[in-house]
């Protein structure tokens, strides 16, 4: 242990890993965003016989000059991701040595569905190919925690590796619980974050009769996404991981790192309503927490970024509950959905949001809800239409993730 | 015809295997292998042959024990 019953020690964000829709390098992943880029393409997925073509937001990388092809052959794209991601964090934050990273660093991962292709591909050959005997590994490339174990083994990396199942909260939660972890003072550094792929069309093909995936618009792909619009239709599927490298003040300082936002708040509720109808109630309850959580007043927070997932039901909900938390002052903050460009990644979703959060606050500027040129009038604050945006004087935000299943969870940053 | 050429192959293309390091006598384990990724070879070698390994013949060390094992099966399929 760290420092065990220390309490309240303040925690950073000092690297930032991705491999996203907008590619790999946080700084111009940013850019892109804050330019309102969509990376929402028409995707031919599936078979000849049973695909389609689904709008999704895919990553791009190339796992080999980061993990040997002996280890590639144990390990669904879920977790090559992650792995990426992690390795990019650590050399963002000065952590990686000798292709290792500190022996007593957590990890704190969040995974919706796990290896999804190995699980697709033990049943095709199951029910296609009539046999019982799918690949040796299919038990390791599909359980929802093997991202985590490969980060560990391959970084040695000896703290707990944790990993939190839980929708589209899955990595907000991860990241929160690793904050805590080193706030209170278990550990001194983590890597949090999550992963997802699920773009196989199996995966696919379920989302669309959930009914949730948006119908692509006749302006294109890129314009489908239109969270807070009044004529959204649903979200885009995403894909990909994100890694954050959270240190304690004391870890930080020793090194002379250099912080790219402070992580000051964490809160976490269940709406006990309903499995995929979000309830404002649980949103509300999940924001105060934070919020309290990080001693901050409402009034202190200049940026939001919502979950919006561009669902007619969602959008409104989030609204409302931002109204009821932030009472007049929701008038003055302002609000984005980055999901309008880079899809819902889902187990990934949480982590990704923050960390454009914490750039946000790093560059006092604000990436906009792309599609946003006519707004549902119940969506009626300023939701930064299309257009990115400076916001002077921006030093507090929160970000939102609400999951399937009723499970809320809210992070506040510090501009560091 | 042997199957250690196919076997050399695949590990050299899918497992990343050096080829000046694949010899009869190496044990998989020396070539880097672990539990999980031998049963991932032997599983990719079987299905390329359309054989079916009994596990009381899967107790090879060296690669030429794998291979005399792949080409026993090969042999008792009439291939």
């Amino acid at each position: 242990m760290a420092d065990a019953g220390e309490r309240r020690r303040r925690v950073f964000v000092t690297g930032i890993g991705l491999v996203s829709p907008h590619g790999g390098d946080p700084g111009n992943a940013f850019d892109r965003l804050y330019r309102g880029e969509s990376a929402i393409r028409k995707v031919r997925s599936g078979t000849a016989e049973l695909g389609g073509d689904a709008l999704l937001a895919q990553a791009e990388f190339d796992p080999s000059d980061v993990i040997p092809k002996l280890q590639l052959v144990v390990m669904d794209r879920v977790s090559q991701m992650a792995v990426i991601a992690a390795h990019r964090a650590l050399i963002a934050s000065g952590l990686l040595a000798d292709d290792t990273g500190p022996a007593d660093m957590g990890i704190y991962m969040g995974c919706g569905l796990g290896g999804s292709q190995a699980l697709q591909d033990s049943y095709r050959v199951y029910f296609e190919r009539r046999s019982r005997k799918p690949k040796p590994a299919t038990v390791p490339l599909i359980m929802a925690n093997a991202p985590a174990g490969h980060i560990s083994m391959r970084y040695k990396l000896k703290g707990p590796s944790h990993t939190y199942s839980i929708a589209c909260a899955s990595s907000a939660v991860a990241t929160g619980e690793a904050f805590r972890a080193i706030r209170d003072g278990y550990l001194d550094r983590a890597l949090a974050g999550g992963t997802e792929a699920m773009l196989n069309d199996g995966s696919v093909a379920a989302w669309e009769v959930l009914g949730v995936l948006a119908k692509e618009h006749p302006d294109g792909p890129g314009a489908s996404s239109r969270p807070f619009a009044k004529d959204r239709s649903g979200f885009v599927l995403g894909e990909g991981a994100a890694v954050l490298t959270l240190e304690a003040e004391s870890s930080m300082r020793a090194r002379g790192a250099v912080p790219i936002a402070e992580i000051v708040g964490y809160g976490a509720s269940s709406d006990a309503h309903n499995l995929t109808q979000p309830a404002a109630d649980g949103q509300v309850r999940a924001m105060r927490i934070a919020l309290a959580d990080a001693d901050i007043a409402p009034e202190a927070i200049g940026y939001v970024n919502a979950h919006a997932t561009g669902t007619t039901a969602g959008d409104r909900i989030e609204i409302d509950a931002i109204k009821q938390v932030f009472g007049d002052h929701a008038r003055a903050l302002v609000v984005s959905a980055t999901k309008s460009m880079h899809g819902h990644l889902v187990g990934a979703a949480g982590a990704l949001e923050f960390a454009i959060t914490a750039l946000a606050l790093r560059k006092g500027r604000v990436p906009p809800t792309a599609n946003l040129t006519e707004p549902d009038p119940e969506c009626d604050l300023d939701c930064v239409p299309c257009v990115g945006r400076e916001v002077a004087g921006l030093e507090v935000a929160l970000s939102n993730s609400f999951g399937f299943g009723g499970s809320n969870a809210v992070l506040v940053a510090r501009r560091a | 015809m042997s199957s250690f050429a196919h076997i050399q192959e695949t590990l050299v293309s899918k497992y990343g295997v050096k080829p000046e390091v694949i010899k009869p006598e190496a044990t998989l384990t020396e070539l880097g292998l672990d539990s999980l990724s031998i049963a991932e070879l032997m599983f990719d070698v079987s299905d390329h042959y359309g054989i079916d390994i009994p596990d009381e013949r899967a107790n090879f060390n060296t690669l030429g024990e794998a291979v005399a094992v792949v080409d026993e099966c090969v042999k008792a399929k009439g291939g």
